[in-house]
């Protein structure tokens, strides 16, 4: 074997990938033909193509399977819902939020909800207020784990979660934080921050671990004097509930929703 | 076409492809889909530099290699100098190699020559796309082809006569 014209693996691997130019084809063909060690590799080569092709070609003929196919179409209703939650979900979201906000302190006002079914954020505004009322009035044990003990609260409540959580600050508007408490919701454990001013009035901030396809416009939702303003994004849904001024909580809301962006 | 589309397009050649990797439907199939699965979840990401069914054959690619990473079958592990070769049929003409035969030599190649020579023959790239899709230089692309098809021969027990090439494969470590 050490005719200086025998072919290699390496040429005939370009030779039988017809990929070299035409005058190096027939240079290499007229080699090949006199190189029978040679033209039985290529033979060989042949048949192992076609042993392949026969093996495998087939798969791609079945009917793809459900369990494949079913990934395209979770992705697309993904798509869709995305779709429908637009046009450009931001600055939409922060326009609605402005007019709902800014606008919104008269009477027979609401705001339109863009992307999640009724049901579930009606859901989430009647639990969130349902919370408030309940503990709201308690005086010995309003909260679970005190503000002061922060660090075990933002651990204990991200856990319960299942999503870091921290909770906003609304000293600006005069409100500081008592604590927290975990709280039943349709979806597991939710937070329920609560905070109070100077004068002894308290608000709640809600957060469950319900998330809509793409954030949400502010709602706002009323029951007696119970106020809710309340929003949900990908991955929580948030409520603020009082019974503080309307304008008041709407701050609230703004600042909570500023900080938790 | 959205790149779900394409996607979805692309379906067969990756079940025929992970088939004639992995050998065993259902795995077969587990391997399509979490190479779906991880083509869907990033497609917002996808910026359209090539084709898309490339990107998911490397995709594919990645995750065949991470499994052989966690779970190495010793068999695709024999270097070709330590197979035993029984020269069964040894010179036999049959036009045709029993497929029986060379679906058994298949998972017996090693992994990195399988890749090779399926990506080539079965799904017909080119040497330059091949390499760039298993992500090695042509010349390693080149080689893994010709250990494979010299590998292949020999566990078909079609190697009649002394060797009969000569090549990178010839003596080359694998």
């Amino acid at each position: 074997m050490t005719d200086q014209n025998a072919l290699t693996d390496a040429d005939l691997l370009d030779y039988a990938s017809e990929l070299l130019p035409a005058d190096m084809m027939s240079s290499m063909a007229t080699r090949l033909a006199s190189d029978p060690v040679a033209q039985a590799t290529l033979a060989e080569w042949q048949r192992q193509d076609a042993a392949i092709e026969a093996l495998y070609h087939p798969v791609a003929r079945e009917p793809v399977p459900d369990r494949l196919s079913d990934v395209i179409r979770r992705a697309e209703a993904e798509d869709a819902a995305r779709a429908r939650g637009r046009p450009q979900a931001r600055l939409w979201l922060v326009a609605a939020t402005i007019a709902a906000l800014t606008v919104g302190t008269g009477a027979g006002w609401f705001a339109r909800d863009l992307t999640t079914p009724a049901a579930a954020s009606q859901t989430l505004a009647a639990n969130a207020m349902r919370a408030y009322d309940t503990y709201v009035v308690e005086v010995a044990h309003p909260v679970e784990v005190a503000a002061s003990d922060a660090e075990h609260l933002n651990a204990w409540m991200s856990k319960r979660l299942g999503h870091e959580t921290r909770p906003p600050d609304f000293n600006a508007a005069g409100f500081t934080l008592m604590g927290g408490r975990i709280v039943p919701s349709d979806q597991g454990a939710a937070a329920l921050y609560m905070y109070d001013n100077a004068e002894g009035q308290r608000i709640t901030l809600y957060i469950a671990p319900q998330g809509a396809s793409s954030t949400t416009s502010f709602q706002f939702a009323l029951e007696g004097s119970t106020q809710s303003f309340y929003w949900m994004d990908r991955d929580l849904s948030y409520a603020v509930v009082g019974t503080v001024p309307r304008e008041v909580l709407r701050r609230i809301a703004l600042a909570a929703y500023d900080q938790l962006l | 076409m959205t790149v779900l589309d394409d996607i979805e397009a692309s379906i067969p050649a990756l079940r025929r492809y992970a088939r004639a990797l992995v050998r065993d439907c259902n795995r077969a199939d587990d391997l399509v889909q979490d190479c779906l699965e991880r083509a869907v979840a990033k497609r917002h990401l996808w910026r359209g530099d090539g084709p898309v069914q490339a990107w998911l054959f490397r995709i594919l690619i990645n995750r065949y290699r991470d499994l052989q990473r966690q779970n190495p079958v010793p068999g695709h592990l024999v270097a070709i100098e330590d197979l035993t070769f029984e020269p069964a049929q040894c010179g036999g003409q049959d036009a045709s190699l029993a497929l029986r035969e060379v679906q058994d030599a298949m998972t017996r190649l090693p992994g990195d020559q399988r890749e090779a020579l399926l990506i080539v023959v079965l799904e017909g790239k080119t040497f330059d796309q091949a390499a760039s899709l298993l992500d090695i230089p042509k010349g390693t692309l080149m080689s893994r082809l010709a250990r494979a098809r010299a590998t292949l021969r020999l566990l078909t027990g079609r190697n009649s006569g002394p060797t009969l090439t000569k090549g990178p494969s010839q003596g080359a470590k694998p």
